[in-house]
């Protein structure tokens, strides 16, 4: 039937999407191997990039944050914290650790509509700091206040949590300076840092994480980045740069007015504006990936939090999509009107629609008459084996690329909870992403609780 | 729909195959990839004594002697690799030493026959290697891999061994035009690139800029960023005049930052430019000039449209003594809009200076700017407050 | 070197003295000497070592053995200090291969060299080669002879760069220590008070201009110099620095001798 049907294109896209990385995957391996930085990571040639990090009620991680992102291993850049109207001591402790002085008069160039900023922070001691303050807007208002107060050509949106490898940043820039016209936006690899040992704000030893949820999500990601972006990026129709660590040029940002906010999703939505803008104006341009650069993040870790956060993303990918229907099927729009944005409208938003009317008819087939219950087995196995497949393809593209992870263990740790997954994880984000689309329907757009973890507590040995 | 069930069944069996291949392929890698790592690191303990014998010794008279003993393929790696380390790090005597001895223990042979391997992956290698040891004998197999393909990531590791290794400048003129012949602009890079040639750079960028191509020129100029080069500022006179918009920007920048007499005209030519690096950099170099002019020019530049020019123009105003600071105010008070904002900008930093004079003479001009200050806005009771200066480096793009 | 072993100086008397005359006669000759002890103590060590050494076409030797302490001692005349070492190598590699569970100490100079060969010299090579705690052959130099050397901190992430400045410093008679990240570098130099720090401006923990302040800003009586060795060569970088007080700023790639000039350039 229909669903058949449905898991049949839907597994070739994958597929087509999972081979186009793999045929990039040597390319990427040899770039990040022979490439040298020693002269580009000294060097006054090298584009000066302005990280903005939006940070709310991050009293807990901000600091060891900050002190990661102010070690990178780059020339000329500034690090500049928003803090969007803290409830707890966020403001305060950054103040006190750095010994920070309000400004007196900051220049605020940028002309992009924000929330009321309160003030601006610096001590000439640590002269890349500057701490904006303002009133509670959300990630984009605050994002877009930084926009505003940053001083140099490049942006890059940073995660309040988020720990940079020490050569991530100059990576990105190594791959916008090989094509500068026309790179827009490049986004970065995100991976999951539970179970790390993390010291002096880096992390020094990788393993995967001891708890289930962040372990899934650690294959969840693995699969996405790796099987999935590399492919979209080639063929230049990547959807999403994510907004944990994403690097762009700010004048197509201020062009395309800034980060949209009062809704999550915003990551996916200037990436969208962007391709729209540039196909539009008809400019050449590439949005691309570049999983050599390495961010860190925390997993959530409880069933409540990490509802909460894919709820968001359905809401929010829900919005993208309706906002932005005048792209889908659309010519004008090559490549993204035509690939990307009726599949991520077919195969992800509209998903578990498909996926569960298609189960219950099967379902209600197989009880009529009990004797085919073959085709329900043969409906799991299909769903079952493409997508275990598609994650082993995903650890065969780190091993040949990344190897970060070295033992053995930790193959067999990442083999059975690829299978795992479909016993309760698959269907759980099926879930919760109905559960999203609901909210969006019912207009509830409360962010849900994050609680922060101190980075401490991952740092046992593994 | 029950014929579409063998579609189905082959599509399981070929998936299952699939899975099973991709798991032995992943156990066989990752055992190989761990089996290596933990050889080199033997071999890396095995041969510390060497490496100890080599570091002290590198500056000596002395010519060094190879490693005691065969070796195996591996072991040959790991000395090689280390050999590169310090290649790299260092400059001078030591450095030459080193790479005599590349020569000498048949690492630069090896790797010359790897150039001709069939595999793309083993010549890419290869390339890297030769450049890492600075082997020329390289170059015209590395210009040719260089020319034969598209322009990607490989390019510039190519290009970078040739910069590496080349000892005819020709060469390195070669791979610059090779590279920038795909149309990107990429100069920046492509003087990065050249930067870490072992030839002389002043000569090398006098070639580049008397070369015909607007391309080749422009890396002269941004390679020259930061540095002064005394011997190019005459070819730089010539460049003002050029058509290349961008050619043109770079070379006014770098030839204003000597801080050239330049006459009225010049002046006036620059400030009415058309191009905003132009007029900024202009506005920018008029502050230490101390010409009679500048200050009517300066001021109608406070509501040009970019802000680097006006942010420019307003420093210099108050570079220029008393004349130039009571401007300043008067357009504060009278203009505005965007020319009030960045005089008033200006103004408050000045003010701000209080705490950071030692000499009289800053002493005494400050003083006559308060003085003005006050009459032109009143006296203000101002809190004492650190000057934190804004970062202005880079070009900005503002909406 | 612990400083609470005593030495039982009596016994080895005659052989030093013989040695250090025997070295002054021929003092204008180039002679490499090493010291070799080996903590198995096997009475075939000498024998082994004689072999070994014939079988080295061309060259003389003469092989000495201090009978209380079991250590060791061979002259090679008319070798350089890294001829010399370079055979100490393959000595080392020789036995390690021919004797079980050999662990060989050596400690090795040149004479004429930076040393004059003393009695006193001489019995206090024996000395370190016995009690010297890495089994890294040991080059002896001047500075150790004396008292009170120079103490440099060196902080780099990369340990080939801190090996290798490791090895020169030490040569040149200085009492060096690494660090690897800023925040132990900053331990370091409040509990050991280095009288120069060479450090590279990429740092784990804390770096950059940060770093810099913070050291000044330590509680310690005199100050460290601060030799900025990095790849950094942004020119507001430079001159910040050079703002903040740092007494040096060498790039990457470096001269190793320029080092050396700036670093004892500090030191006067």
């Amino acid at each position: 039937m229909v669903a058949i049907y449905y898991v049949m294109i839907v597994n070739i896209l994958y597929f087509t999407i999972t081979g186009l990385s793999f045929r990039n995957i040597f390319k990427i391996y040899r770039r990040s191997k022979y490439s040298s930085y020693n002269t580009l990571s000294g060097s006054e040639l090298v584009p000066s990039v302005s990280l903005l990090v939006p940070a709310y009620n991050e009293e807990l991680t901000i600091i060891e944050n900050v002190y990661c992102l102010m070690t990178l291993n780059y020339p000329t850049y500034e690090v500049i914290v928003i803090n969007d109207g803290s409830s707890d001591h966020t403001l305060s402790v950054l103040i006190k650790e750095f010994k920070l002085v309000k400004m007196v008069n900051p220049e605020i160039r940028g002309t992009i509509d924000t929330n009321n900023v309160r003030g601006i922070y610096h001590n000439p001691d640590y002269p890349q700091l500057f701490i904006i303050d303002k009133e509670n807007g959300g990630k984009a208002d605050s994002l877009n206040a930084g926009i505003n107060f940053s001083h140099y050509p490049l942006i890059s949106s940073i995660d309040a949590d988020s720990l940079l490898e020490k050569d991530a940043l100059i990576r990105m820039a190594r791959m916008y300076m090989e094509n500068p016209e026309e790179m827009v936006a490049i986004g970065g690899d995100v991976r999951i840092a539970n179970g790390c040992l993390i010291e002096n704000g880096a992390v020094q030893k990788v393993s995967l994480p001891r708890k289930i949820w962040p372990m899934f999500q650690s294959i969840e990601y693995l699969k996405a980045f790796l099987g999935g972006r590399i492919g979209w990026s080639h063929i230049n129709g990547l959807v999403i740069v994510s907004g944990a660590f994403g690097l762009f040029r700010k004048d197509y940002v201020i062009a395309v007015g800034g980060y949209r906010g009062g809704y999550p999703g915003e990551d996916m939505n200037i990436i969208i504006k962007l391709h729209r803008y540039m196909l539009s104006h008809k400019l050449p341009y590439k949005v691309a990936f570049c999983p050599e650069a390495v961010c860190w993040t925390q997993a959530p870790d409880s069933y409540k939090i990490i509802s909460n956060q894919r709820m968001r993303w359905g809401r929010g990918n829900l919005k993208n999509m309706i906002e932005n229907r005048g792209m889908l099927f659309n010519p004008k729009y090559k490549v993204m009107g035509m690939i990307t944005m009726p599949y991520n409208v077919l195969f992800e938003t509209l998903n578990p629609y498909f996926r569960i009317t298609g189960l219950l008819a099967l379902l209600g087939y197989t009880l009529l008459d009990m004797t085919h219950w073959r085709i329900l087995l043969t409906f799991f196995l299909l769903n079952f084996l493409s997508g275990y497949l598609l994650s082993v393809g995903a650890i065969i593209l780190e091993e040949i690329a990344f190897r970060r992870f070295k033992k053995l263990s930790d193959l067999w740790k990442m083999l059975l909870f690829s299978a795992l997954k479909f016993v309760g994880y698959h269907q759980l984000g099926v879930i919760w992403r109905v559960q999203g689309h609901i909210q969006y329907l019912r207009k509830n757009n409360s962010w849900g609780a994050m609680t922060r973890q101190s980075w401490k507590e991952e740092s046992e040995p593994a | 729909m029950f014929s579409h069930l063998t579609v189905a069944y082959t599509f399981i069996y070929v998936c299952l195959g699939l899975i099973a291949l991709g798991i032995i392929l992943l156990i066989q890698m990752k055992v190989s990839h761990n089996k290596e790592q933990q050889r080199r690191e033997m071999y890396e303990r095995k041969h510390h004594d060497y490496f100890m014998y080599i570091q002290a010794h590198v500056e000596n008279e002395g010519a060094l002697r190879l490693p005691p003993g065969k070796l195996k393929p591996l072991e040959r790696r790991v000395i090689q690799d280390k050999f590169m380390e310090w290649i790299e790090q260092f400059k001078g005597e030591c450095r030459d030493r080193l790479i005599q001895m590349c020569r000498d223990a048949g690492f630069v042979e090896a790797d010359l026959k790897a150039l001709g391997s069939f595999r793309y992956g083993r010549r890419l290698e290869a390339a890297y290697r030769l450049g890492g040891m600075r082997a020329e004998e390289a170059v015209p197999a590395l210009l040719k891999m260089l020319q034969e393909g598209k322009y990607s990531s490989m390019s510039i590791i190519i290009a970078r061994s040739i910069a590496k290794s080349a000892r005819k400048s020709e060469d390195v003129l070669e791979m610059l035009r090779s590279l920038l012949s795909h149309g990107k602009p990429i100069h920046h890079l492509a003087a990065d690139i050249m930067l870490e040639t072992g030839l002389d750079a002043g000569s090398l960028l006098m070639k580049l800029l008397d070369d015909q191509d607007p391309a080749l020129i422009k890396v002269g100029l941004v390679a020259m960023w930061g540095q002064a080069v005394p011997e190019v500022m005459p070819v730089l006179g010539r460049l003002v005049g050029s058509e290349e918009k961008d050619v043109r920007a770079e070379a006014v920048k770098l030839y204003l930052s000597s801080n050239p007499a330049l006459k009225d005209e010049t002046i006036v030519q620059l400030m009415n430019d058309r191009n905003w690096e132009v007029r900024a950099a202009a506005a920018k170099a008029l502050g230490p000039l101390h010409a009679a002019g500048s200050i009517p020019l300066l001021v109608k530049a406070l509501q040009d449209a970019n802000w680097k020019v006006r942010h420019n123009s307003a420093e210099s105003l108050a570079k220029l003594g008393e004349a130039g600071f009571e401007a300043l105010c008067q357009a504060a008070l009278s203009g505005a809009g965007i020319q009030r904002e960045a005089a008033l900008q200006r103004i408050e930093l000045e003010m701000e200076k209080e705490q950071e004079h030692s000499a009289i003479e800053q002493m005494v001009a400050y003083n006559k700017k308060r003085l003005i200050h006050d009459r032109y806005f009143g006296v203000k009771r101002q809190p004492v407050a650190r000057v934190t200066g804004v970062a202005a480096v880079g070009g900005d793009y503002t909406a | 070197m612990p400083e609470s072993v005593t030495l039982q100086r009596e016994k080895g008397e005659g052989l030093y003295q013989n040695l250090g005359e025997r070295l002054k006669e021929t003092s204008r000759e180039l002679c490499g000497i090493m010291f070799l002890y080996c903590s198995a103590g096997s009475p075939q060590l000498e024998s082994l070592v004689r072999d070994f050494l014939q079988h080295e076409s061309g060259m003389e030797f003469e092989v000495l053995k201090d009978a209380s302490t079991q250590t060791l001692a061979i002259l090679l005349p008319g070798l350089t200090l890294d001829a010399t070492h370079y055979q100490a190598l393959l000595l080392k590699q020789h036995l390690q291969e021919t004797m079980e569970g050999a662990d060989p100490r050596i400690t090795l100079t040149v004479f004429p060299g930076q040393v004059d060969p003393t009695p006193g010299v001489l019995r206090q090579m024996a000395e370190s080669t016995r009690l010297s705690t890495s089994s890294d052959i040991h080059i002896f130099t001047k500075e150790e002879a004396i008292q009170e050397p120079g103490r440099i901190l060196i902080v780099d992430n990369d340990d080939t760069i801190r090996e290798f400045l490791t090895i020169r410093l030490k040569m040149q008679g200085f009492e060096t220590l690494e660090a690897l990240d800023g925040t132990s570098a900053l331990e370091l130099i409040e509990k050991w008070e280095p009288d120069l720090v060479l450090t590279e401006l990429n740092l784990y923990g804390i770096d950059g201009l940060p770093f810099i302040h913070q050291i000044q800003q330590l509680p310690v009586e005199n100050t460290p110099k601060i030799v900025v060795l990095t790849e950094q060569r942004v020119e507001r970088t430079i001159s910040q620095c050079f703002q903040n007080g740092v007494d040096d700023y060498v790039t990457k790639p470096f001269s190793p001798v320029e080092l050396d000039a700036r670093i004892h350039r500090c030191f006067h």
